[in-house]
């Protein structure tokens, strides 16, 4: 009968969690490609020196398009932490650690923490980026074919 | 010339867990708000803006006001367009009407907004969530769900200014006394401090009752220029003064403060200088408790007591009726709930009704007061300065 099974199968990019990240649909996509490599990256601008965070293709201090790849800390500190036991969205596992983490001073940022049990991480521990495999998407490809893109994400391990 | 604008009625539909779809409760909200106004009818409304953020995410439905204008029975001459700034998308509603109204450009809008966020299976409206920060940067992190990020804002709070888990609790112990004002809100029930101090962690140190709900509704509101307002009702008019909406960063790695809300000052300053108004000449404020910190940070960044001492403030006594300034007299969004769009709204209504002096419970002799969304993880604050003097 006619429904929603139609979508069996479907990939919907409205429902999907990650971010694109083929050179086909965006173009920062070298971040992506950096990450692959275990580099964490971002954009400075090569005119006015700004750098920024997320990556941009626009400078967005002084507008130019002249921007230059740099690698940032990967090794961090807590400031602050939540630890979610209940309720945590479809996709992530209990409990799901957030930490409010300094980059060595050069970026601050709201990050997941992997393997870490409720009440371990504190204030002040140090925790590293790591770099984790993410389900492809499959894109429509000539006479159809599907073809994979590959994924990777970063999250952050407690140093122990 | 620029012209006075007065919001003139408004209503609002059941909100919680509603056994309705949108566009029943648009259709609820907009019949409460005409009958909140006898001498005008569906035909004299030339606007329609209609304040709605996930209506593609759980109703699959874009392109929704001329939907809202068809059921309502307006035929809108000058607008009718949707706007979103997500928990702040019905104040963003009510400033774009403000501003074609003094400009001229419309004479009577409706701004209607809500959400139904209830669907089938619970999982939708949780996973929905990861879009409303920075999708890409912060929602692949996990967070969208706000208690997380809430949760280190109280912790932070703490640490610096010695903020407690009591103070909090007397936020909702306030708000949930004050929802009784409220029929149509989500929760009818007052609890005890105990009773939220007991209540099991949704993200330590906030707990159930520091947490607003997930809530289905919808609100309506009518804004005049005034010679129209004149025509259309014979209660005390309600001018809009000043507003200011404003933003300093979206993903979190770009916040200046945890526990100071740039953007609420910017935003809060905008609207105060435009009213011609201070922080203490505010009566009555609607604010924006989607947790029991933030009605503390607001209490503070909107300068109705000293940075770090909005926990005193409520603890005092300060922010409820009698205090200096009666904040979430309508049960705010720990009691009303929180469909996004509805909110700004819903604060509107109240404000409208305390200064025309036909509030539930009225705060006497107010004549000047606020109401204030933020929206995201704190990244947009919007602020409206309503008075009985223009």
């Amino acid at each position: 009968m006619e429904g929603i099974s139609i979508l069996n199968g479907k990939y919907a990019v409205s429902m999907d969690m990650y971010p694109l990240q083929d050179k086909n649909y965006n173009m920062v996509y070298k971040f992506y490609d950096n990450l692959k490599e275990g580099r964490f990256t971002t954009t400075k601008c090569t005119d006015c020196g700004a750098r920024s965070f997320p990556p941009r293709i626009i400078c967005p201090e002084c507008l130019s398009e002249n921007m230059e790849w740099v690698d940032l800390p990967s090794e961090g500190t807590v400031l602050v932490v939540a630890e979610q036991e209940a309720g945590v969205p479809l996709g992530f596992q209990a409990p799901l650690i957030h930490a409010h983490v300094d980059l060595g001073g050069e970026l601050t940022y709201l990050g997941r923490v992997q393997n870490c049990k409720a009440g371990e991480l504190k204030e002040g521990d140090k925790v590293k980026l790591v770099v984790i495999p993410i389900e492809p998407v499959p894109a429509d490809g000539k006479k159809g074919a599907v073809i994979q893109h590959e994924r990777v994400f970063f999250v952050f391990e407690k140093v122990k | 010339m620029e012209r006075n604008v007065c919001i003139i009625g408004g209503g609002m539909s059941h909100w919680g867990v509603r056994q309705a779809s949108a566009r029943d409760m648009f259709q609820e909200a907009g019949k409460a708000c005409f009958n909140d106004i006898p001498g005008l009818s569906n035909k004299d409304v030339d606007g329609l803006i209609v304040a709605s953020a996930f209506t593609e995410r759980s109703c699959f439905q874009t392109h929704l006001a001329p939907l809202v204008a068809e059921y309502l029975g307006i035929k809108p001459k000058n607008i009718c367009a949707r706007v979103e700034l997500l928990c702040a998308s019905g104040s963003s509603g009510i400033i774009l009407a403000y501003g074609l109204i003094k400009s001229g450009i419309a004479d009577v809008v409706m701004i209607t907004g809500g959400e139904k966020l209830f669907t089938p299976q619970k999982w939708e409206v949780f996973y929905s969530e990861l879009g409303t920060g920075d999708h890409d940067w912060d929602g692949s992190q996990g967070l969208g769900l706000p208690p997380p990020f809430f949760s280190m804002v109280a912790q932070r709070h703490m640490k610096l200014y010695g903020t407690t888990e009591e103070q909090l609790a007397m936020v909702s112990v306030k708000n949930r006394r004050n929802g009784l004002n409220n029929p149509k809100g989500q929760f009818q029930k007052a609890i005890t401090l105990e009773e939220a101090l007991n209540a099991k962690h949704v993200v330590a140190p906030l707990k159930l009752f520091d947490c607003c709900p997930v809530t289905d509704g919808a609100s309506a509101v009518i804004l005049a220029c005034e010679e129209k307002a004149k025509e259309y009702t014979d209660k005390p008019l309600v001018y809009i003064k000043g507003v200011g909406q404003a933003t300093v960063n979206n993903m979190s790695a770009n916040m200046p403060s945890m526990t100071t809300w740039e953007a609420l000052k910017i935003a809060g300053n905008q609207a105060y200088s435009k009213a011609g108004v201070k922080p203490s000449d505010i009566d009555v404020a609607q604010t924006h408790d989607c947790f029991t910190i933030s009605e503390i940070i607001e209490s503070e960044d909107l300068g109705f007591c000293e940075k770090g001492e909005g926990g005193l403030f409520v603890q005092e006594g300060r922010s409820d009726y009698g205090g200096d300034v009666a904040i979430n007299t309508d049960g705010g969004l720990l009691s009303c709930g929180h469909p996004f769009g509805g909110t700004g709204i819903r604060q509107g209504i109240e404000i409208m009704k305390q200064l025309r002096g036909d509030a539930a419970r009225q705060v006497e002799g107010a004549r000047t007061g606020l109401t204030h969304n933020l929206s995201g993880l704190s990244a947009a604050h919007t602020v409206l300065v309503y008075g009985r003097d223009i």
